[in-house]
């Protein structure tokens, strides 16, 4: 360096010294630099090879002067050749950003003025800190870097998104230690870290820059929560070799270790919420790509065997997130609680793989089930739109066993027992072959017409068949009954007649004789001429009266007939004519 | 007389349908070789010709089941045990079709009362209680008869309290028949047809969700407003429907 600058010297000393007569007077304008951050500071020098007189500085508008001016002068002679220069300088803060102007200056120099050229300045942002560029502080900064890298800003609820910790570094940096300080937790997200099994250094590209990247952390994230979601800063410690300035016997750098905590600073995630449009009735949440499969293991075996059914959707997404749709089956098959089962790799991609739900059925009765078609529905963020897919419908036929029915009534007795089940053989009986057809619009019997008329008609006939009776009787015994009420009242007669004359013999006994024969007539229809006692007797025998009662009557007539000849009492004309009253009566009463 | 003129209409509808047994046979024909929807087809035709009887639908159940159709066979084999009370075919059958429904609904214990006046309603269907009552009619009339004009006092006696007694008979028979039809018009059967129907507490879809029901089911239909149904279950439970596809049966 010193050899260099001598070197220099000499030249400038030679130079100069040829050009020394005809050098001009110059003035001249100088800025430290042309573009800086407005919170650095900038030096403007004024340089003049001739003294001058009457300096008057710029204005320096939009500047604050800081420092100066400082005034310097040299002054030199090489080879009888004089060397002069004259320096005002100033420190200058920009006050705004911006293409900034430094106006002329102006200085007297053999009566004459001169003036420098204006200098534009820009001035830009602020730049971090205006760094030593060989300090620790700054060479930690510009060569190590905690990157967060998310694989979607914007994902949709439960879709999953990766989240890489990326740790950048590079020369003259080396790590020669690493500890996780603050773990982020992910709150509103469904986490799984990806194991890395050994960290390993890779080259990379970062800003255009070459690198080495170690990825510190692997994470897959569901969010469970729409909105703005903050994910909280990985802070790491490090133990990082900075070179100092000092060097070895050797002439290379000697390494200061540092303790030093980077973190990767916060990110948001907005998550959208799924699209309402065309978002199925039982979407139960399923977000990724899915296959869906409804199988049983059987589908014919014998009541009270069991069978499996498997609901089982696989493919990627967030399959540990939702619920599985339930199996739909009739009533007669005894469910119980489904066994989960899931085989799920998480990757980077997500979570990989299949879960299902293994019912186990119990048939109870005899018959053929039909399984409804089971419907799952998903939302494919990739294609933005929902999915329905429906499993195949089958049948489970269970061929021995009871059959069941909740109301059955086939015989009278089965409507008490409150059995619902039948005999173990019965089968579905065939269809009938016989048909017995009628008409669908024939009316019914019940309150028909016909049905009326033939309920009535009984009684109808019953009214004319008497009222025909009465009448047909009414006529045919008009005469009789004349005759009979004759002989009533004949027979009436001669028994009051009788009971005048008692005591008086003959005509006592000829009244009770002419009495009873009248009553006969009138009571039992026989014509005066042919009354015998054996007629008599076989008469009344064949009305139904006691063989006693008649005796009684004929003895009373054997009397009537025997008095006229022989001699008889009051006493005994008194009991027969009691005798004769006694027996009409019960007559009578038999008739 | 009217016995015969019965008879003679009878026979002449038989003799009508003699075209329609052969495509019942035709039918069966094709219910045992499997073509259930043919068969389906054709028992179907015979109804549209205005003719029916229990083993139509009977058959129509049986080729329903077959082909899975929970609702349809339900309601088949229900319209088949409307004809004839008491076969057991159609129970049995009827059991099977059951077994396919979703839900499971356990019917109200009845008292013993009312299982008295089903019992004496399931006795006889309405045509055969129309018969009996002319039968007492009858009975009724002629013991009657018998005692007007019977002079001795012992029958007399005994046809009076036959007579009587047929009277009682016809009474009760009447009464039992006329109830058993006023109940059958009022009470409206049906099968639900929908897949799955919600039950709402209120006509209205802001009312509360009661439960829901999957085809094949059978509700009584109370009552109707718009195109909202009121139903009642065999277990009791009542509330209303929208929409819905119920078949009634009478």
């Amino acid at each position: 360096m010193k050899f260099s600058t001598t070197n220099f010297f000499v030249f400038m000393f030679l130079f100069l010294s040829i050009l020394g007569y005809t050098q001009d007077i110059s003035f001249e304008a100088k800025a430290s630099k042309n573009s800086l951050g407005i919170n650095e500071r900038l030096r403007i020098d004024f340089t003049m090879n001739r003294n001058g007189d009457d300096f008057i500085p710029p204005d320096f508008l939009n500047f604050t002067v800081i420092g100066g001016p400082n005034q310097s002068v040299s002054n030199s002679w090489v080879n009888g050749k004089r060397t002069f220069s004259k320096t005002y300088t100033y420190f200058l803060s920009p006050q705004k950003k911006g293409l900034l102007k430094i106006d002329q200056a102006t200085v007297v120099i053999d009566d004459e003025v001169y003036k420098t050229i204006p200098i534009e300045i820009n001035i830009s942002d602020a730049v971090d800190k205006p760094r030593d560029p060989n300090s620790p502080e700054y060479l930690i900064d510009e060569n190590l870097h905690l990157v967060t890298e998310i694989s979607n800003n914007q994902p949709y609820l439960n879709q999953g998104i990766t989240v890489l910790y990326k740790l950048y570094f590079k020369s003259p940096l080396q790590i020669s230690d690493a500890r996780e300080s603050d773990s982020p937790k992910f709150k509103d997200f469904w986490s799984h870290q990806i194991k890395i099994p050994q960290l390993k250094v890779e080259r990379a590209n970062y800003k255009g820059i070459d690198y080495n990247v170690v990825v510190w952390r692997k994470t897959v994230l569901y969010p469970q929560k729409t909105g703005e979601l903050i994910l909280d800063p990985l802070t790491l410690n490090l133990m990082v070799d900075i070179p100092s300035k000092r060097t070895d016997f050797f002439g290379n750098r000697v390494y200061e270790q540092a303790s030093r905590s980077i973190s990767s600073g916060k990110k948001v995630i907005s998550v959208k919420s799924l699209p309402e449009s065309g978002k199925p009735a039982n979407f139960s949440g399923a977000v990724g790509k899915f296959d869906f499969n409804v199988s049983a293991n059987k589908d014919a075996l014998k009541a009270s065997e069991s069978f499996q059914i498997k609901v089982k959707v696989s493919g990627l997404g967030n399959l540990k997130l939702f619920n599985l749709p339930k199996i739909v089956v009739p009533n007669t098959l005894e469910v119980y609680e489904p066994e989960r089962d899931e085989k799920i790799k998480i990757i980077l991609k997500g979570m990989q793989g299949s879960t299902e739900d293994n019912y186990t059925i119990v048939p109870k009765f005899k018959g053929k089930y039909p399984l409804l078609p089971v419907s799952f529905s998903y939302f494919d963020p990739e294609l933005e739109r929902y999915f329905i897919l429906k499993s195949q419908p089958f049948n489970i036929d269970v061929y021995e066993g009871p059959v069941s029915s909740s109301n059955f009534n086939i015989s009278n007795q089965k409507i008490n027992s409150q059995t619902n089940i039948l005999n173990k053989d019965e089968t579905f009986r065939f269809i009938k072959l016989e048909p017995r057809l009628e008409p669908i619009s024939r009316t019914s019997f019940w309150r028909s017409k016909v049905f009326f008329l033939l309920v009535a008609a009984p009684f109808l006939l019953l009214i004319l068949i008497f009222l025909i009776w009465r009448s047909s009787i009414k006529k045919s015994s008009n005469l009789e009954n004349l005759r009979q009420r004759q002989a009533n009242k004949l027979s009436k007669k001669f028994l009051g007649e009788a009971k005048k004359k008692l005591g008086d013999k003959k005509n006592f006994y000829d009244a009770l004789e002419l009495a009873l024969y009248n009553y006969l007539k009138a009571r039992l229809k026989i014509k005066n001429l042919d009354y015998t006692k054996e007629k008599i007797k076989e008469v009344l025998m064949g009305k139904n009266i006691s063989e006693k009662e008649i005796d009684v009557f004929i003895r009373v007539i054997k009397n009537c007939e025997a008095a006229r000849f022989s001699p008889t009492s009051d006493v005994k004309m008194k009991s027969d004519f009691d005798k004769a009253l006694i027996i009409m009566s019960s007559i009578d009463k038999r008739l | 007389m009217k016995y015969i003129i019965v008879f003679l209409i009878y026979c002449s509808s038989t003799i009508y349908s003699q075209d329609f047994n052969r495509i019942f046979l035709q039918a069966n024909d094709a219910y045992n070789n499997g073509l259930y929807e043919e068969a389906i087809t054709l028992y179907n035709k015979i109804i549209l010709g205005g003719q029916h009887d229990s083993s139509i639908y009977f058959n129509l159940g049986n080729s329903h089941y077959k082909l899975n159709n929970v609702a349809e066979s339900i309601y088949y084999f229900e319209k088949a045990k409307l004809f004839s009370l008491k076969d057991e075919d159609i129970e049995i059958n009827l059991a099977f079709a059951k077994n396919m429904t979703i839900d499971s609904i356990d019917p109200l214990p009845k008292s013993d009362l009312l299982r008295f006046r089903e019992y004496l309603f399931d006795l006889f269907s309405l045509n055969e209680y129309s018969f009996i009552i002319i039968l007492f009619s009858w009975l009724t009339a002629i013991f009657f008869g018998l005692y007007l004009f019977n002079s001795k006092p012992y029958s007399k006696k005994f046809y009076f309290s036959f007579s009587l007694l047929s009277m009682l008979f016809l009474i009760l028979s009447f009464s039992v028949s006329s109830l058993k039809s006023s109940i059958k018009k009022e009470e409206i059967f049906g099968i639900i047809f929908d897949r799955k129907i919600e039950i709402w507490a209120e006509p209205n879809l802001r009312s509360e969700n009661l439960f829901s029901l999957h085809e094949g089911t059978k509700v009584q239909v109370l009552d109707s407003l718009q195109e909202w149904k009121k139903i009642k279950i065999a277990n009791g439970s009542e509330g209303w429907i929208k929409e819905a596809i119920i078949k009634n049966l009478n």
